[in-house]
C-alpha cells in the first residue's frame, strides 16, 4: 500500500499545495519533506530487495479482459533510479529556493516525483506508458511557464516531440500484448513474438527520442535552454534517464536476439551524438547550450555501454547515467546564476568571473573536469569502464571514443578560459554574484557526490553489478 | 421505457414552473429518478424499444451529464430541452427496429432544431439555421434510404435485414449517409464546423457532447449486424471515412483563431476515431472501444463547451486571445478546462487516454498495424492545438481585451462531476469493461 501511496500521494499533493498554499512560502517544506520521504522509502526498498529478480510491491485495478493491471514491483536497476531520482529531486528543491510563484512551481515538481516515481515502479507496460507520459505535463508547464524567452516555443516541441515517439513505443506494447496477451514486462519472452523486428525498432525509437540519440536529439537543446536552470537539471538527471532505463530494461533485456541483431545501430548513433554533440558544443558560444551539448555527448557515452550489451558495459553505462546526472547538473545549475546575475548567455561578455565569485566558479570547474573525464571525478570512472568494455566487445576501432573526450575536454577548457578565467569583462565587473546559501549548498551537495564517487566508486559498483547478475545477455557475456 | 415516461413528463411539466433554481431542482431529481429506475430495472414493455446493460449503462451516464448541465444552466427554457433531448435520447438508445430508430433519431433532432433556436444574435442565428438545413438534408436522405429499403419487402418493424440485397444494401448506406451528417464525418462536416462555433456553447455542449454519442452508440448497436454481414466490403468504407475524418478534423483544428471553432474541429476529429470500431468489428475490443470513447467524449468535450459558455457568458465569438490570462484570474476554471483538454489530447490518467487506447488496440487486434500508427500519430499531433490553448491559458499574462467572466459556483459544481466522471473513467477501467465483457 505504501508502494501506492509514493505514486499517488504526491499526485493529490500537488493539488493541494498549488491551491492552499498560496504562494506562502510553505510550499517548498512541504516539497522537501515529501522527497526526503520519498528517499527514505527508496532506501527502505533498497534494503529489502531480494538477491536478483523482482520484488513485488503490489497489484491493483485489475481489468483482466484487457490485461490492464496497475502492478508495482521493483528490481535493483529501478531502485538504482528511484535512489538517484529522489536525490536529484532533493537537489532541485534546494536550487529552486528562491524560485518565484512557488505555490505552482513545486506543486509541479511534486506531481512530477509522483509521476517518476510511477514509470520506474510500474512492470505493466501499460501502466508504464501512463507515468510516462505524465511526466510530460508538469515538464510543459516548467519550461513553458518559467522558462526564458523563447520558452513556449521550446514548451511546445518538447511536448508534441517527446509525445509523438510515445505513440510508437504504445503501438509496440499493443503488438507485444496481441502476440503474447501480456502486458507484463517481466512475462515476455522474445520467442513468443511474431514481429521482434517491428517491435524492437518501435521501442527504439520511442526511447531514442526520449535519451536522446542523434538525429532525435532537436528538442533537448531548445528545451533544456529555456528551462530554468532546475528544472533543466531534471530534464537531464531524471528525464533522460528514463529513456537509457526504458532502453536497457526494453530494447536490451528484453529483446536481447533482436537488440544483439541492431546493437550495431545503437553504437553508430551513440557515437554520432558523441561526436556530433561535441562538436556543437564546441562551435557554441551560448554558455547553457554548450552545457545541454555536452549532456547530449555523454548520453552518446552511455548509449554506446548500452549497444555492447554485456555485463561490464551495461554496468558501466548505468554508472555513467549518475555520473552523468551529477555532474551536468551542477554546470546547468551554474550556468543558470551565471545568466540570472549577467542578464547574459554569451561567453563572450562573461570573464574572470572567478575574481568575483570563487566557490561557485570553482565547482563549475570541477564539474567540468569531471565531465571531461579526469581521473578522480565520476567522470573518469565512467568513460574508462565505457571505454573498456565496449572495446572488448566491438575491437580497437573504438578508441575513437577518446575523440570525444578531447572534443569535451576541448570546449570545457576553453569555457573556463572564457568564462570563469581570463580578463574581467565590463559586464561582470558590475555584476554582484551573490548566492543564497541553500542554493550554495545544494551545488556543494553535488561537488562532493562527483569527488566522492570518483575516488571511491565501489559502493556504487557493488550495487549496479547486482542489477545485472541475474540476466543472461548475449555479447561478451 | 418508464424511465422516458417521467423524463418526457416532467419536460412537459417544466414549463409551468417559474424560478430557475426550482426548476433546476426539479429537473435535477426527475433525472435521479430516472436514474434510478434505469438502474432497478423497470422496464415498461414496448413493442420495438429494448435494453440491455450496455445500453442502461450509458443511460446513466447521458443522466449524469445532463445533470451537469441542468445545474451549469441558467435559463428556464434550456433547462426544459434539456430534458426533452434526455427523454429522446432514451428512446433513440433503447430502439430495436429500424423504424423506432429513425423515429426517434428524428426526434432527437427536431428537439436540438428548438434547443439551438433560442437565439441571442445574428451569428447564433446562423449558426442554428446551418444546422437546421444540414438537419433537413438529412432526414431527406433517411427516408430516401428507408424507401429503397422497404422496396426489397423488408419490414421497418424489425431490426436491420441481414439478407438485404442490392437496394436494400444501397438504402442503408443512404441512411447512413444521412446519419452521417449527425455525426459529422467528412464530407458531411462542414456544417458542424460553422454551427458548433456560432450556437451558444452551452447549446453546443448537448449537440456536440451528448447528441453525437448518443447516435454513435444507437448507431453501432443498431447497424452493427448489417455491416458485420458484409464487413469485407464495409470495412473499408469505415475505415477511411474515420481516418480522413480524424485527419482534416485534427488539421484544420490547428489553424482555428476562436476556441470554440477549436473545439468543434476537435469534436469532428473525435467523429473519426468514434467511427473505428465500425471498421474492426470482428474484434472483441471494439465495442468497449466505442462504449469507452463515447463516455470519455461525453464528459469531456460537454465540460469543455459548458464552462467556455459560462467563461464567454454564452458569447460563441471567444478568441485564444481573450483567454490569455485565465489561469491568473481564475485558477480553478483554467484547471478544470485544461485537464478536460488534456484528456481531449489522450493523456493518461484522464478518460480521453484509456479510450483511445482501447480503440487503436482493437484495431491492432485485426492486424492494421499501419492504421493503428496512422491514429496514434493523429491524437499525438491534436497535442499541438490543446497545448496551443493551455499556452494561451497559462503561459501569458492577462490581455488587454480581456472579457472573461467569473464562473458562479453551481457551474464549477457542475464542471467538478463532468471532471470527476473524467478521472474516475480514466482510472477505474473496469467498471466499462466489467459491462461489455
Amino acid at each position: 500500500m505504501s508502494s501506492l501511496l509514493l505514486i499517488f500521494s504526491p499526485i493529490v499533493l500537488s493539488l493541494f499545495v498549488y491551491f492552499i498554499t498560496r504562494n506562502s512560502g510553505y510550499a517548498k517544506y512541504i516539497a522537501l519533506a515529501l522527497f526526503g520521504w520519498m528517499l527514505f522509502e527508496s532506501i527502505t526498498l533498497y534494503m529489502q530487495l531480494p538477491q536478483t529478480g523482482y520484488m513485488l510491491l503490489g497489484e491493483f485495478l485489475d481489468v483482466k479482459a484487457f490485461d490492464f493491471k496497475l502492478v508495482l514491483q521493483v528490481d535493483r536497476l529501478s531502485v538504482i533510479m528511484l535512489l538517484l531520482t529522489s536525490v536529484l529531486l532533493i537537489l532541485v528543491t534546494l536550487s529552486s529556493w528562491s524560485m518565484k510563484n512557488q505555490a505552482a512551481y513545486f506543486a509541479l515538481l511534486i506531481f512530477f516525483s509522483g509521476a517518476i516515481f510511477g514509470v520506474f515502479m510500474s512492470t505493466n507496460f501499460l501502466w508504464f506508458f501512463i507515468f510516462w507520459e505524465l511526466t510530460l505535463i508538469p515538464m510543459y508547464f516548467l519550461v513553458g511557464v518559467w522558462g526564458a524567452e523563447g520558452r513556449v516555443y521550446a514548451a511546445i516541441k518538447f511536448f508534441l516531440y517527446t509525445h509523438v515517439a510515445s505513440m510508437f513505443i504504445l503501438l509496440a506494447f499493443f503488438l507485444i500484448y496481441k502476440q503474447s496477451g501480456t502486458f507484463d514486462m517481466t512475462m515476455i519472452k522474445e520467442a513468443v513474438l511474431v514481429t521482434p523486428t517491428l517491435i524492437w525498432w518501435l521501442l527504439f525509437i520511442g526511447f531514442a527520442v526520449k535519451m536522446p540519440l542523434f538525429p532525435f536529439h532537436t528538442w533537448l537543446p531548445d528545451a533544456h535552454v529555456q528551462a530554468p536552470a532546475p528544472v533543466s537539471v531534471l530534464l537531464a538527471g531524471v528525464l533522460l534517464k528514463m529513456g537509457a532505463y526504458a532502453m536497457i530494461r526494453m530494447v536490451i533485456l528484453m529483446l536481447p536476439l533482436e537488440a544483439q541483431k541492431y546493437a550495431w545501430v545503437i553504437l553508430i548513433l551513440g557515437l554520432l551524438s558523441l561526436l556530433y554533440a561535441g562538436f556543437m558544443a564546441l562551435y557554441e558560444t551560448h554558455v547553457k547550450k554548450m552545457v545541454a551539448y555536452s549532456s547530449i555527448s555523454h548520453m552518446g557515452l552511455v548509449a554506446i555501454a548500452i549497444s555492447a550489451m554485456s555485463f561490464e558495459s551495461l554496468s558501466a553505462g548505468v554508472y555513467e547515467m549518475i555520473g552523468h546526472a551529477f555532474i551536468i547538473s551542477p554546470l546547468f545549475l551554474i550556468a543558470g546564476f551565471f545568466h540570472h546575475k549577467t542578464g547574459s548567455w554569451q561567453m563572450g561578455d562573461m570573464g574572470g568571473i572567478m575574481q568575483k565569485s570563487p566557490y561557485v566558479s570553482a565547482i563549475f570547474v570541477l564539474a567540468g573536469l569531471g565531465a571531461l573525464g579526469l581521473p578522480a571525478t565520476m567522470g573518469f570512472i565512467g568513460e574508462l569502464t565505457i571505454l573498456i568494455s565496449s572495446i572488448e566487445r566491438f575491437g580497437t576501432w573504438l578508441i575513437i571514443i577518446l575523440l570525444g573526450s578531447m572534443l569535451s575536454a576541448a570546449y570545457l577548457i576553453w569555457t573556463f578560459r572564457r568564462v570563469i578565467y581570463g580578463e574581467m569583462s565590463e559586464l561582470v565587473m558590475k555584476t554582484e554574484f551573490s548566492m543564497s546559501k541553500v542554493e550554495f549548498l545544494s551545488l556543494m551537495i553535488f561537488a562532493i557526490l562527483i569527488v566522492l564517487f570518483g575516488i571511491y566508486p565501489q559502493p556504487l559498483f557493488d550495487m549496479i553489478n547486482q542489477v545485472f547478475s541475474g540476466y543472461v545477455i548475449g555479447g561478451a557475456l | 421505457m418508464s424511465a422516458f415516461v417521467v423524463l418526457f413528463a416532467s419536460a412537459l411539466f417544466s414549463f409551468a414552473i417559474r424560478g430557475v433554481l426550482i426548476q433546476k431542482a426539479f429537473a435535477f431529481s426527475a433525472l435521479v429518478v430516472a436514474g434510478s429506475l434505469v438502474i432497478l430495472g423497470y422496464t415498461t414493455p414496448l413493442s420495438g424499444f429494448g435494453s440491455n446493460t450496455i445500453i442502461s449503462f450509458f443511460e446513466l451516464i447521458v443522466f449524469i451529464v445532463f445533470g451537469a448541465v441542468v445545474l451549469s444552466e441558467d435559463e428556464t427554457i434550456n433547462i426544459t430541452q434539456s430534458l426533452f433531448i434526455a427523454s429522446a435520447s432514451l428512446l433513440l438508445l433503447e430502439s430495436k427496429t429500424i423504424l423506432t430508430f429513425v423515429i426517434s433519431f428524428e426526434a432527437l433532432s427536431i428537439i436540438s432544431f428548438i434547443l439551438v433556436s433560442n437565439i441571442k444574435n445574428a451569428t447564433q442565428a446562423e449558426g442554428a439555421l446551418k444546422m437546421f438545413i444540414s438537419g433537413a438534408i438529412a432526414t431527406g436522405l433517411i427516408v430516401l434510404g428507408l424507401s429503397l429499403y422497404t422496396i426489397e419487402g423488408h419490414s421497418l418493424n424489425e431490426a436491420i435485414s441481414m439478407k438485404a440485397g442490392l437496394f436494400g444494401t444501397l438504402g442503408l448506406w443512404i441512411i447512413l449517409v444521412g446519419l452521417f451528417y449527425k455525426l459529422t464525418i467528412v464530407p458531411m462536416h462542414g456544417w458542424a464546423a460553422d454551427s458548433y462555433a456560432q450556437v451558444r456553447p452551452s447549446h453546443a455542449a448537448v449537440l456536440s457532447g451528448v447528441a453525437k454519442t448518443v447516435v454513435v452508440i444507437a448507431l453501432f448497436y443498431t447497424f452493427s449486424p448489417f455491416i458485420l454481414e458484409n464487413l469485407s466490403f464495409n470495412s473499408p468504407i469505415f475505415l477511411v471515412l474515420s481516418v480522413v475524418t480524424m485527419t482534416i478534423g485534427n488539421v484544420l483544428a490547428l489553424f482555428q483563431k476562436k476556441i470554440g471553432r477549436i473545439l468543434s474541429y476537435s469534436s469532428i476529429a473525435h467523429a473519426g476515431y468514434m467511427l473505428l470500431p465500425f471498421a474492426v468489428l470482428e474484434s472483441s475490443f471494439a465495442s468497449t472501444g466505442l462504449l469507452y470513447m463515447a463516455i470519455a467524449y461525453i464528459f469531456m468535450q460537454t465540460a469543455l463547451f459548458l464552462l467556455l459558455d459560462k467563461l464567454s457568458n454564452g458569447n460563441s465569438d471567444m478568441t485564444l486571445e481573450q483567454f490569455k490570462g485565465l489561469a491568473t484570474k481564475q485558477k480553478l476554471s483554467a484547471l478544470f478546462f485544461t485537464v478536460q483538454l488534456f484528456s481531449l489530447a489522450g493523456i493518461p490518467l484522464l478518460g480521453g487516454f484509456i479510450s483511445k487506447a482501447i480503440l487503436v488496440y482493437a484495431v491492432v487486434d485485426v492486424n492494421l498495424t499501419v492504421v493503428a500508427l496512422i491514429v496514434l500519430l493523429n491524437s499525438a499531433l491534436s497535442v499541438g492545438y490543446y497545448a496551443w490553448i493551455i499556452k494561451h491559458i497559462y503561459f501569458d499574462g492577462v490581455s488587454g481585451e480581456n472579457k472573461i467572466t467569473q464562473v458562479a459556483i453551481m457551474p464549477l459544481l457542475a464542471q467538478t462531476i463532468l471532471l470527476l466522471g473524467t478521472l474516475y473513467f480514466g482510472i477505474f477501467a473496469y467498471s466499462v469493461f466489467s459491462v461489455t465483457i
